[in-house]
């Protein structure tokens, strides 16, 4: 198609995007999907044998450009941000030693900000490849109703909150859509809590995913309590009991739409190998399936034209070339128009998008600013972990089997304690210490446990007379002790900050000669108080199994800080849950918002900005489902205007 | 949709293959130059360094009884009478290909040829090598140093998690001050390796990302370790 054929562009492939795609394409719209990265391979295979021979299996592990060299050994070369076309944070890179450091990590990282405040990492990571992070976990929950309007419940004591300019009734109806477009898993009655409500007669499209082993043991913990011991968490009233739930997922319990069922691989986070989890190429695929839809891969939107009418009038871009090492060989800029513009590159990539597209007359602070609050707001559903084991007398809780999370706390999300501390939402997690453990290792388990048993070390703490074992001794130590492993982590609310920011770097470039996106970031008083109560919930959970707590934080995490808890000082952490938002966030008033309640700038009405960066405030539930519903609603309204 | 892991494992049977052949010709290289070495000196002198044949049968014999009494997994189950995986071979060819890994190798079954090993005929001890057998046999290692020693340990760690961890970095991590400060690396032996590791298996599970179980599994508790691990004991 010419180029003025063109509807709508779309930059980014990921779920909004493929999601947008894909209801235009039914409607027979002309679409351009410029995708940054890779296009979509015709099946996973090298996907697999990437993970599978990758020495180090963190959640980017599989996806292309490959971080590792032939031996599967992370590669300095590779990962150099100045070097890659469309580099991505990693989750090595995001962490210690390098966080700060602009030389390694593709985020520009400040350490403090111009006041001297001390800052702290922005720990989570994303992809930039056809469908986007595919590296999901699956989790496919609803906001509660709560959660859309923080400031008119909790505004007078947390005066950062905002409330959304739509309701939950306002999503219900694209909540069903979405859960039937990307395929759910889970039970009306099981996820209606917090006022949480479904058309009647709704059902989601696939039964519940059954519970792990991991999830029945906490949840026969959490079964009876003494209020004393719960009064802490400020509901309305303290529980007797806390219910674990099962999660709704996007994680196939029966053959759906010519995918299988889960095979309970316990890898959804980095890849499902029989793609029973659902990720963002199959929409995508459906939409090139259309004629009237293309995808440019290897393009990096870079600049953003506004013309005299104050509508987007082109898109320039830059095209790459690779080599077979992934090396940028060749580049060609060019541009592209279109009625309609749609940026899906979420809450960093978009925000460094419009903050770099500052050539026209109306974007001197960048395109869509007028506001001034593109790239403010930054959040992440700060992640706190702890682990523990169950006793030898105990039964076994039997990790790495099943869904990686199959089921959570979630009745404590919402409450009066939220005019005070975040609410936290609770994953139980199916991989034992696999990841947990890797703050203080330096490895992940069941590698770090195994050694010790083998080597007579102890870094897993397991083994502290530094037993060397061989044989039925081996085999029987390591069995009691893997099997009674288990993880929790909480995913703790943020306030939407003003001073987590998302700017365009003025020293770092890329491999195709554009800045890099700059973060400051740190917690308020309000989520280091949820991530509080997060441990002391831990603690009485703990308790309740009988479970030895081997929580720990490393020496050199850059996230630690030190709270005094019922008279004991203690070390608390974060880490990424992956979920980016808030960066070009959706409100009524044009002076503190970005987007309107279809995602469509204030400032330009032929523009879009989708994703999660147009969460005003993050709650605790995955981003993921709630992305989706919005870009389907989206949608619905750009296939009206073209 | 097919199954990804079907036409991957033909793949990696060729390079499986292919790795063979590779390894077969340096092989005979280093036969012939033994063979100078002896026709030269008359006969093998005493104190030559043992060597390890990956097409020797005694050398693989050696090789799984080793193994099998190390890992505490039956030899049956490390290598099956219809072994289509083949990771006996996959392993000792791994081994072999370096200089290094063939000496330490070497060393391990020579010690593993003059202990006894003896494979339970009582069939409901399902095939596994006996403590007593392995205590016998990891002390004999342990007389032969601290290179043997550690070389042991990676050789489980290798059948484990179908990874190698050098021998000298774990003897750092046993041995140094501030073992936090260790960084324990390793090198994934081949995509089929990581697939066939058999930590998970002890941990009556599967490796991360290759589940050979039905939807739902995981809310019922796995069959014995057993089952895992051993071989069962024949149905009367």
């Amino acid at each position: 198609m010419a180029d003025d054929d063109v509807d709508v562009v779309i930059v980014g492939s990921g779920f909004a995007g493929s999601l947008i795609a894909n209801e235009l394409a039914k409607q027979h719209k002309r679409v351009v999907i410029l995708e940054a990265g890779g296009g979509v391979p015709t099946n996973i295979n090298d996907y697999m044998e990437r993970f599978y021979t990758a020495s180090v299996k963190v959640p980017e592990s599989p996806y292309p450009p490959s971080m590792f060299d032939e031996k599967g050994q992370l590669s300095d070369e590779r990962n150099d941000p100045s070097k890659m076309a469309a580099g991505r944070p990693t989750s090595l890179s995001v962490g210690p030693p390098d966080w700060a450091d602009g030389s390694k990590s593709y985020l520009v990282q400040n350490k403090a900000d111009k006041n001297g405040k001390w800052l702290t990492p922005f720990s989570s990571t994303y992809e930039r490849v056809a469908g986007g992070t595919s590296h999901w976990l699956g989790t496919s929950l609803r906001l509660v109703p709560g959660d859309f309007k923080m400031k008119t419940l909790y505004g007078r004591s947390v005066p950062e909150f905002v409330d959304w300019p739509i309701s939950y009734d306002d999503l219900n109806e694209w909540y069903g859509n979405a859960e039937a477009e990307i395929g759910v898993s889970g039970n009306v009655e099981e996820q209606s809590f917090l006022g949480i409500k479904f058309p009647s007669g709704y059902a989601y499209p696939m039964p519940q995913i059954p519970e792990s082993l991991t999830d029945r043991a906490i949840r026969d913990a959490l079964h009876s309590l003494d209020p004393a011991q719960t009064a802490f968490l400020g509901m309305e009233h303290a529980p007797k009991e806390i219910k674990v739930r099962g999660l709704p997922a996007a994680r196939n319990s029966e053959p759906y739409r010519g995918r299988r069922a889960c095979a309970g691989n316990s890898n959804c986070i980095p890849i499902c190998p029989i793609q029973a989890k659902y990720d963002p190429t199959i929409t995508l695929n459906d939409a090139l399936n259309h004629k009237n839809v293309k995808m440019m891969r290897h393009t990096v939107a870079s600049d953003i034209i506004v013309g005299d009418d104050n509508r987007v009038s082109e898109i320039k871009y830059i095209r790459y070339r690779l080599d077979e090492n992934s090396k940028v060989v060749a580049r060609a800029p060019g541009s592209i128009k279109a009625k309609i513009y749609v940026i899906a590159a979420h809450a960093i990539e978009t925000p460094r998008l419009l903050l770099m597209s500052t050539k026209g007359p109306h974007a001197a602070n960048g395109v869509a600013n007028s506001s001034g609050m593109v790239g403010k707001h930054l959040m992440d559903h700060p992640y706190y972990v702890a682990w523990g084991q169950v006793p030898m007398t105990s039964n076994p809780v039997w990790p790495y089997r099943g869904p990686l999370i199959t089921s959570g706390v979630g009745d404590l999300c919402d409450g009066p304690f939220r005019s005070n501390r975040g609410a936290f939402r609770v994953d139980i997690g199916n991989e034992g210490w696999n990841f947990v453990i890797a703050s203080l290792a330096k490895a992940s388990d069941p590698n770090v446990t195994t050694i010790d048993f083998i080597n007579g070390s102890n870094r897993s703490k397991l083994n502290p007379k530094l037993t060397s074992l061989f044989g039925p001794a081996l085999t029987g130590t390591l069995n009691q002790n893997i099997s009674r492993q288990f993880r929790i982590g909480f995913l703790v609310e943020q306030t939407p900050d003003p001073n987590n920011t998302v700017t365009v770097s003025s020293k770092f470039k890329d491999g195709l000669d554009l800045f890099r996106p700059e973060i400051s970031y740190s917690l308020s008083p309000y989520a280091r108080s949820g991530i509080v109560a997060a441990h002391k919930f831990k603690n009485l959970l703990f308790q309740k199994m009988g479970a030895t707590d081997f929580t720990d934080v490393s020496d050199d995490d850059p996230t630690r800080w030190t709270e005094t808890i019922d008279g004991k000082q203690v070390k608390l952490n974060y880490t990424g849950a992956g979920h980016i938002m808030g960066t070009y966030r959706m409100g009524t008033n044009e002076k503190e918002s970005v987007v309107d309640s279809f995602q469509c700038s204030h400032d330009h009405d032929n523009l879009y900005l989708v994703g999660s960066g147009t969460f005003p405030t993050g709650g605790t539930a995955n981003p993921t489902l709630t992305i989706a519903a919005l870009a389907l609603r989206t949608a619905d309204r750009i296939v009206k205007r073209v | 949709m097919s199954d990804p892991r079907h036409r991957k494992a033909g793949s990696q049977a060729e390079t499986g293959d292919s790795e063979r052949l590779g390894l077969t010709r340096r092989t005979v290289l280093a036969g012939a130059v033994a063979t100078a070495a002896i026709t030269l000196g008359g006969e093998a002198r005493a104190d030559n360094p043992p060597t390890a044949d990956p097409n020797s049968p005694q050398d693989m014999d050696a090789f799984l009884k080793l193994s099998a009494a190390l890992t505490g997994i039956a030899v049956k189950m490390l290598a099956p009478d219809t072994d289509s995986l083949g990771m006996r071979q996959v392993y000792f060819d791994f081994l072999a290909r370096s200089k290094d890994r063939a000496a330490g190798l070497a060393a391990l079954l020579q010690v593993a040829k003059s202990v006894n090993l003896p494979i339970p005929a009582d069939p409901t001890l399902g095939g596994i090598i006996q403590q007593g057998d392995v205590d016998n046999l990891a002390q004999a290692i342990a007389a032969k140093g601290d290179d043997a020693k550690y070389f042991a340990r990676s050789i489980v760690l290798m059948w484990y998690f179908g990874a190698w961890y050098e021998p000298k970095v774990l003897q750092t991590l046993a041995t140094a001050p501030d073992p936090s400060k260790v960084f324990v690396g390793h090198t994934i032996v081949s995509a089929k390796a990581y697939t066939q590791g058999w930590l998970w298996r002890v941990a009556q599970a599967h490796p991360m990302g290759y589940s050979d179980m039905q939807f739902g599994y995981w809310t019922r508790r796995p069959e014995p370790l057993a089952d895992f691990i051993a071989t069962r004991p024949a149905k009367t």
